[in-house]
């Protein structure tokens, strides 16, 4: 069975920055199972130490970490939030925070169960807790980069009256930071001893394209509407062929 | 291995199912275990019980919970029905399975199916929330019944082909021959679609017409079968 406190090397998949070479064994010296007790250690840590994170969502406690990792995730995507809505002002300066950092929780939430099945289906070692994490880091690495686009997002929503273009920019920067974000999973998976990443990949599809759909689902994010919900049901793709053809 | 494991402790184990892991699984074909037994049909009922509420949601709230009824039982009665048949089979096409493995591997691939749709449940609950309603005027609801129908075969697809997989592992383990394993898994595969499409002919309708009532089986349920309305159909298809 496995030993939660394993932490063999990684058979396959991506690499981090972060994690020792040559003889030791990741997650063999002090510094690489150091806790992380505050946000602020949090957010460096997944920066500069992401396989110190792992190591430690490999621990038998991991629930406070994933609490803080959650937690910087929110607040990450509360202030990128802010930026995306000041394009509009007035109530997207509210509206789209709440819009965003809820649609990437509840996209997380969607998600959750079937990464923890193909996690299994791929052969990781993977208890819930652990896969969890794994989400709310990829969750807090996405905000982190996120918040790096914020200023270049700022001015821009401040030169540009088009809503294509702006909405073209943050999926640009959305697709920036996924795929750091997903590196950071894919990472997690070797970390687990999943023999397959095929498992990985499927899950990858899922998320994006319930990602995708979400900013379809709780329009406008960027421009502005008398609801704060859509009361009409599209998929993503005709939203966005509707918002560039006017 | 222990004859009377407990239901916690069974729950725990299951994730060796899903990673494949035969030497900890084959054991479970051994003797019959309750607790076992239990957590299999716990599975099913959830896993696609969520599922089928998912599909029926989109029609209404009674219909989802009929299809949460019905999905599971689907399930259930085709194992139990071609219990006997698929422990005939096994051995005539060279598998030495008594009819209590044979019973048990079908159980466990189908929990692993359960499993998987019970997971992707609430993606499809999210799909279902994005897709414009039923009953909707205009071309939207035709096109969200099609966007709905594609994503729920991909589903149960990904689910039926992950769980064949580990049932031909399972078979190859317990016959030590890969072409043997293949012949029975193809041999239950075609009963088990001959029984489970007809039951689930007979238990329609899963999201049923916006025009007709909500009901769990309609007044025609034993009247017809699925292959005469799929002849029908495709006989509509090529024209008078």
């Amino acid at each position: 069975m496995h030993n939660p406190n394993d932490t063999s090397p990684a058979t396959s998949g991506a690499s981090l920055p972060g994690a020792p070479s040559g003889d030791s064994l990741p997650g063999s010296e002090p510094s690489e199972r150091a806790a992380i007790p505050s946000l602020t250690s949090a957010v460096d840590a997944m920066l500069r130490q992401p396989q110190r994170v792992l190591n430690l969502l490999s621990d038998a406690r991991p629930g406070p970490l994933i609490a803080r990792l959650l937690m910087s995730s929110v607040l990450c995507s509360l202030i990128y939030g802010v930026v995306v809505g000041t394009f509009s002002g007035g109530a997207q300066l509210w509206a789209a925070p709440v819009k965003i950092a809820a649609g990437l929780v509840l996209s997380a939430l969607i998600c959750l169960p079937s990464l923890y099945i193909f996690a299994c289906l791929s052969g990781a070692q993977a208890r819930p807790a652990q896969v969890w994490g794994l989400v709310a880091g990829l969750l807090t690495l996405m905000n982190i980069l996120l918040i790096g686009f914020a200023p270049v997002a700022w001015v821009f929503s401040q030169s540009t009256e088009s809503v294509a273009l702006m909405g073209a920019l943050h999926l640009l920067f959305w697709a920036v930071a996924t795929a750091f974000g997903l590196k950071f999973l894919c990472a997690g998976f070797s970390h687990l001893n999943a023999r397959s990443e095929s498992g990985w990949k499927v899950w990858v599809v899922i998320f994006v394209m319930v990602t995708l759909q979400m900013t379809t689902a709780l329009r406008p994010l960027i421009g502005t509407s008398p609801h704060f919900l859509p009361p009409e049901k599209k998929f993503f793709l005709v939203h966005w062929r509707e918002c560039l053809s006017q | 291995m222990n004859s009377t494991v407990a239901f916690a402790p069974a729950l725990r184990e299951l994730p060796a199912l899903l990673r494949g892991e035969l030497e900890a699984t084959t054991p479970w074909l051994d003797r019959w275990q309750r607790a076992r037994l239990g957590v299999h049909v716990v599975v099913i009922l959830a896993g696609a019980g969520l599922f089928g509420a998912a599909i029926g949601c989109w029609r209404a709230p009674l219909a989802a919970f009929y299809t949460a009824l019905k999905l599971p039982l689907i399930i259930m009665l085709t194992t139990l029905g071609n219990a006997l048949l698929n422990a005939m089979l096994a051995p005539l096409l060279g598998a030495n399975l008594s009819p209590r493995q044979t019973l048990l591997t079908i159980l466990l691939s189908f929990t692993l199916a359960s499993a998987i749709l019970g997971s992707l449940s609430p993606l499809l609950f999210f799909v279902v929330w994005n897709t414009p309603p039923l009953a909707a005027p205009g071309a939207g609801a035709g096109a969200g019944y099609s966007f709905l129908l594609v994503a729920q075969t991909a589903m149960i697809a990904l689910a039926g082909v992950v769980a064949n997989l580990r049932l031909m592992q399972m078979l190859q383990r317990l016959s030590g021959s890969r072409a043997v394993a293949r012949r029975v898994m193809l041999a239950w595969l075609a009963g088990n679609l001959l029984l489970g499409s007809q039951l689930a002919w007979n238990l329609r309708p899963f999201v049923g017409s916006p025009g007709l009532p909500v009901e769990f089986l309609r007044a025609n349920a034993f009247q017809g079968n699925f292959f005469e309305a799929l002849l029908r159909s495709m006989r509509e298809l090529a024209g008078p």
